[in-house]
């Protein structure tokens, strides 16, 4: 359990740049909403303030300095308050002031907040999994949050946040990214992928990119990332299928995958490409660039 | 191309084809106002999963439609004679009446006029002052006249200005009293009985564009979700001035709810442009195998 001491440096954070970044009236309608919090400890008075934080903070972006992020690197790595905004933090600053003394009462508070969330609300909630108090007992809500089909509710569960990795099961972990596939999110903001690649979900990948192909469909390139490690005979002609396609974009994917195998035809497919295999060995060719380049072809 | 609001419409129960039509028709922003769903609730929970419907899920369907989606909390007055049950809801409505994007409180008033309807009326018109939101009423279709008199007698009792006050379901025999008072005076515009926009022209030209706004309130029965840019139409080939419609279809439905300082012009002139590859999701809006339409920054309204 994360005791009061680790959250405290985080509040404290928090505030200062609260108080930075947001108008005077603003950050006393804090202060004093924090002390009823705290004094009545009534779930009520919880539940309006963070409600009503909407008339007090906007949700402007909180432009942090290099010096800012790195703290809360330091105090709660993987945690990317940068990305977040000023309405939000106002309300995880509420969420960390809210007694947890008591841990199963605290569960039932979160339970209703979440419930009864409006969607920035619940954004809110998800993004702050990882600092909250019993946030390994939050599993079974943030599964919950990857059920959603409001894309920006699962964003907040699934990408920029360093939840899923350390406290999700493999379970967990595949039934996120193949939900995040399906849903052509960025997969590159989905943090630790590597780390937790595994062969089911190389598995689950590749039977889903047989689907789609086999509806004329395309898949989007970044996927290839989870198979590479699991690169096998039993797989390669699918990645060599991609490695030949039209699609420049879906080949460089393929061949960074080949790149993170040790399977050695999977080797001998990247040296056929000697062009591409310098982008990958100097690093210039990366995930996110391909995540990227994703994601500006969407838009085009 | 013009752009309207439709301050009363039930989206919930109406499908994509209609959220498509109506953003090709200039509806830019709509009022979803809580409502019954055709059959009476059961349960308080059931009411907690609507009220987050309204602020979630619809909030998110009209996103991908380019259409920015406001709603009011309340308990309908049909419901309200379920008096344990309307006891429990009125627990819930703190929660959701101070929640972003939640415009008034919405609709209740009177349907048969029963004193548990009074009771639960009088309770929510408090909860409005208190947490100083407009107050959208829905007027009885049944003995209207005394029905919007009573609605507005009741508000003026509590201390409510008129100004804070929306007053639907017109006619042209409340109109006068309405509007006289201070109120703001909606008109729902029903396809075949009631108020059609044939009517609503005459009125307009007879009372003039102050204070006057038009809405649909299409929900599950047979009704129109085009009603507003269809009357608007209307208004147009009988002459009524531009500055007219402008005001009785788009500016007083914003001036009226815009005093909750939960609706802004800006909203939707500097929304976000659609992005529709957001949810490729099964259960999704756009199911596997449809192009997404995205909009681009040249699609946007402007001005």
């Amino acid at each position: 359990m994360s005791s009061t001491n680790q959250i405290n440096p985080i509040s404290a954070f928090i505030l200062s740049v609260l108080s930075e970044k947001s108008e005077e009236k603003s950050t006393v309608w804090l202060a004093q909403k924090r002390e009823k919090i705290l004094i009545s400890g009534k779930e009520m008075d919880f539940f309006m303030a963070f409600s009503q934080a909407s008339r007090y903070f906007k949700k402007n972006p909180l432009n942090l300095t290099e010096d800012q992020i790195n703290e809360i690197q330091s105090l709660s790595p993987g945690l990317r308050i940068d990305l977040w905004d000023q309405l939000q933090l106002a309300r995880v600053y509420l969420l960390l002031q809210y007694p947890a003394a008591d841990a199963a009462s605290w569960k039932n508070t979160l339970q209703k907040l979440f419930e009864t969330g409006d969607m920035y609300e619940i954004e809110a909630l998800y993004a702050a999994l990882p600092i909250m108090p019993y946030a390994e007992e939050m599993v079974a809500r943030a599964r919950e949050g990857l059920r959603t089909n409001i894309t920006s509710v699962f964003d907040a569960v699934a990408l920029n946040n360093p939840y899923p990795a350390t406290y999700f099961d493999e379970s967990a972990w595949n039934q996120m990214v193949v939900k995040a596939i399906f849903m052509q999110r960025p997969l590159f903001k989905i943090q630790n992928a590597e780390q937790r690649a595994n062969q089911e979900l190389a598995d689950i990948i590749i039977d889903f990119a047989h689907e789609r192909w086999s509806a004329g469909r395309d898949v989007i390139p970044e996927l290839w990332r989870f198979v590479g490690p699991f690169i096998s005979e039993k797989n390669l002609k699918d990645i060599k299928k991609v490695v030949s396609s039209e699609n420049k974009l879906e080949r460089k994917a393929a061949l960074l995958a080949c790149s993170m195998s040790d399977f050695s035809e999977a080797k001998d497919l990247i040296n056929e490409y000697p062009e591409i295999k310098k982008d990958i060995d100097s690093g210039h060719l990366t995930w996110e660039l391909i995540g990227q380049e994703t994601l500006e072809k969407a838009l085009s | 191309m013009e752009m309207y609001i439709d301050p009363h419409i039930h989206v919930t129960s109406r499908t994509t084809d209609d959220y498509e039509a109506m953003r090709k028709a200039g509806i830019v922003a709509i009022i979803e106002p809580a409502f019954w769903l055709g059959q009476p609730r059961t349960e308080a929970a059931s009411f907690k999963d609507y009220f987050s419907s309204l602020v979630g899920w619809e909030r998110f369907r009209a996103k991908q439609f380019g259409i920015v989606h406001y709603c009011t909390i309340g308990l309908n007055s049909k419901e309200a004679n379920n008096e344990p049950l309307a006891e429990q809801v009125m627990e819930l409505l703190p929660l959701y009446a101070g929640k972003q994007g939640v415009v008034a409180i919405g609709e209740i008033g009177y349907d048969d006029q029963t004193a548990a309807e009074d009771k639960f009326y009088r309770l929510q018109l408090e909860l409005a002052k208190d947490m100083d939101l407009p107050v959208m009423i829905h007027t009885p279709h049944r003995d209207k006249k005394k029905g919007t008199t009573k609605s507005m007698d009741v508000s003026e009792e509590h201390g409510l200005a008129p100004n804070m006050v929306i007053v639907d379901h017109n006619n042209e025999e409340t109109v006068k009293e309405v509007l006289d008072r201070g109120y703001w005076a909606a008109f729902t515009i029903y396809p075949h009985t009631k108020m059609g926009s044939e009517r609503m022209v005459e009125i307009v030209k007879q009372y003039g564009p102050e204070r006057i706004i038009v809405d649909s309130a299409a929900d599950w029965g047979i009704s129109d979700p085009l009603a507003v840019p269809k009357t608007a139409a209307l208004m147009r080939k009988m002459g009524i001035p531009e500055e007219h419609i402008r005001m009785t279809c788009y500016q007083n439905a914003l001036a009226a709810y815009a005093q909750s300082g939960q609706m802004d012009e800006m909203d939707w002139l500097k929304a976000e442009p659609i992005d529709q590859t957001k949810k490729m999701s099964g259960n999704s809006v756009l199911r596997g195998g449809q192009v997404p339409r995205v909009e681009g920054p040249s699609d946007r309204v402007e001005n």
